[in-house]
């Protein structure tokens, strides 16, 4: 049941409608009932492993929440009669015990994903494991992330356990979120999904204009442009130099259009029922670096891959120390930044496998670390340069400068996530410097599956995200804060015939021109298949 | 101990106004590798040993809020 497809909306508003329809004690039981309905009629046959990594997860959450409340229960009993030194012994023996039941739950939990998702073709291949029959279980790395996440969090000490399985199981398959995030942390999402709220028009009507719009980014822009990159992508033996340009353009909106598209669904639908999930986005092509990039884009995983790859190896004791010994070596910044550059390689390694096992998911996480790293290496001669040429950093020159160069440099890196295989990629990547002599471009773009009407509509429906997203960039700046909700707040003040009428050409929109394949169903999202 | 802090804190980005910004990480300004470098900074000059479990938004939104992770991670 894909998120942008008509049965998906009728099984939301059905789940709405109850939601509100039970007392709010029962809200929660609503909840996981959808979300085990809408499991069970999108992938029955994997439900068995969502269960599986609830039920680890469950248990072991209970035993690291026995271990602090021993521990917490031991450090208040002996606070005046204890040494540091056996306060900090009695730490460590703690936290040794916790790493140990840590280690278990992540071998399990991660153990079912890697057979599943990366090791299934190779299993196979040597008979060890048969698993032609299984199909890679909906949104398992999603699901199998936030778990982890809750683990983590209970290891820090961060979060109590949860002590209900059946709501727990729920905070593991909330239906909008389980498809392709976003990858929720216990305490930003549980409590909401456990409370229950009370009906609220403003809920409603926010949570709907949000769905619309994923709709409207999804549906006309994102499966428009799928057209003209299937083809390229699909046959790029075909195609070279601006064509290559072209599609690669195409696919950086399209993969944008579609993924943000699809978490707006998502969370207009949790909106809809007063839960506020986490922003997955956060105007991504207005950063100046890379680094900003993955800061603004695609925020839960980053973000999930900061707290629990780059800081623990950033600042773990044994990368610090081989830092100091450098220092010796390569001076002092280097020093420093050796422990940094070893963990941004970790992160975006690990950014690259969560996409797949393919090499080419890889050399996508690679080719980020790369850039970030030599960023960092270069600062100083950078800093140098611009002093010599009497450029102020600060400048809008020099920022709209940047933001143009770390677009491209996003451009560039997408070859490698849609090409078929690093081969591929690396063919096409140079093909775009090759000039194809035969064929004008302009008659090359219209034999690429849309019309002069499609290029036109996605470039009006791309000049009012735009506009959108330069009016939220701008609040940010401005007023403070993320600036993600400043456009809705500036719609819910013009008076309600302008408000309607926007909407409902919006809707208008999506419904005319919006691409429907067969049974007027939208292809599948691109982020599903993760 | 502020003043210090305050040293610190400029030396890695001169550009924030770390005397009066109270959302330093709620609002995106300071970016994980600045996070690293203050923490590396904070352990070297006060001899403390801020871990992981540290990094919340809480203990970095404003200088004193550092300057109160400081102290604490000294007792």
């Amino acid at each position: 049941m894909a998120l942008s497809s008509l049965v998906f909306i009728i099984f939301a508003a059905i789940c709405i409608g109850l939601y509100y329809a039970v007392p709010d004690r029962w809200k929660w039981v609503v909840l996981l009932i959808a979300s085990y309905a809408f499991y069970l009629l999108s992938s029955p046959k994997t439900f068995i492993f969502v269960l599986l990594t609830t039920a680890i997860t469950y248990i072991g959450g209970r035993l690291i929440g026995k271990c602090n409340s021993e521990h917490k229960a031991f450090a208040d009993a002996h606070r005046d009669t204890l040494s540091k030194e056996e306060k900090k012994a009695a730490k460590a023996a703690s936290q040794i015990k916790k790493r140990k039941i840590v280690a278990l739950i992540l071998v399990l939990d991660f153990g079912v994903l890697a057979v599943l998702k990366y090791f299934r073709y190779y299993l196979q291949a040597a008979g060890i494991f048969d698993t032609g029959e299984l199909l890679i279980p909906l949104g398992i790395s999603f699901y199998t992330f936030q778990s982890a996440a809750y683990i983590f969090d209970l290891y820090r000490n961060k979060i109590e356990p949860d002590t209900n399985i059946a709501k727990f199981a729920l905070f593991t398959a909330f239906f909008p979120q389980i498809v392709q995030g976003p990858i929720a942390r216990y305490d930003q999402l549980a409590h909401q999904l456990y409370e229950g709220h009370r009906f609220k028009y403003r809920n409603l009507t926010h949570g709907a204009q949000l769905i619309l719009w994923g709709f409207f980014k999804k549906l006309i822009i994102a499966d428009r442009l799928a057209i003209l990159c299937g083809e390229v992508f699909g046959n790029h033996g075909d195609y070279s130099g601006g064509a290559v340009f072209a599609a690669l353009l195409c696919y950086t909106v399209q993969i944008y259009a579609d993924f943000s598209g699809g978490i707006d669904i998502a969370r207009g639908v949790a909106q809809c029922m007063g839960i506020d999930m986490p922003h997955n986005f956060r105007r991504p092509y207005f950063s100046h670096d890379l680094s900003e990039f993955w800061n603004r884009w695609h925020i839960s995983l980053s973000h999930w891959c900061r707290d629990y790859i780059f800081y623990p190896v950033a600042m773990s004791k044994f990368f610090g120390r081989i830092g100091k010994q450098l220092r010796n070596v390569f001076g002092d910044r280097l020093g420093k930044l050796f422990p940094v550059i070893i963990a941004q390689y970790c992160t975006f390694l690990m950014i690259g496998l969560w996409h797949g096992a393919a090499f080419k998911y890889i050399a996508y996480g690679l080719y980020n670390g790369t850039v970030i790293v030599l960023g960092l290496l270069l600062e100083p001669l950078l800093k140098g340069a611009l002093a010599k040429l009497h450029i102020s950093p600060a400048s809008k020159g020099w920022k709209g400068f940047q933001i143009v160069r770390t677009f491209f440099i996003v451009v560039c890196g997408r070859v490698f996530p849609r090409a078929a295989s690093f081969g591929v990629a690396l063919t096409m990547f140079f093909s775009m410097f090759r000039i194809n002599h035969g064929v004008p471009f302009s008659e090359t773009m219209m034999s690429l599956g849309l019309t002069g009407i499609d290029y036109l509509i996605v470039a009006a429906c791309c000049a009012i995200w735009l506009m959108i997203s330069i009016y939220e960039e701008r609040s940010a700046r401005i007023n403070g804060g993320d600036g993600t909700t400043a456009f809705r707040e500036m719609m819910d003040r013009l008076p309600l015939p302008v408000r309607w009428a926007i909407l409902l050409t919006g809707l208008a929109a999506v419904l005319v021109l919006g691409v429907y394949g067969p049974g007027y169903n939208a292809s599948a999202f691109i982020y599903r298949g993760f | 101990m502020r003043e210090t802090v305050l040293g610190i804190l400029t030396g890695i980005r001169g550009d924030i106004d770390f005397e009066n910004e109270t959302r330093l990480i709620d609002d995106n300004i300071l970016a994980s590798l600045d996070i690293v470098a203050i923490v590396g900074e904070f352990n070297d000059e006060f001899d403390v040993e801020i871990s992981v479990e540290d990094l919340v938004p809480d203990n970095f939104n404003s200088l004193d809020a550092m300057v109160e992770l400081i102290t604490r991670a000294q007792e």
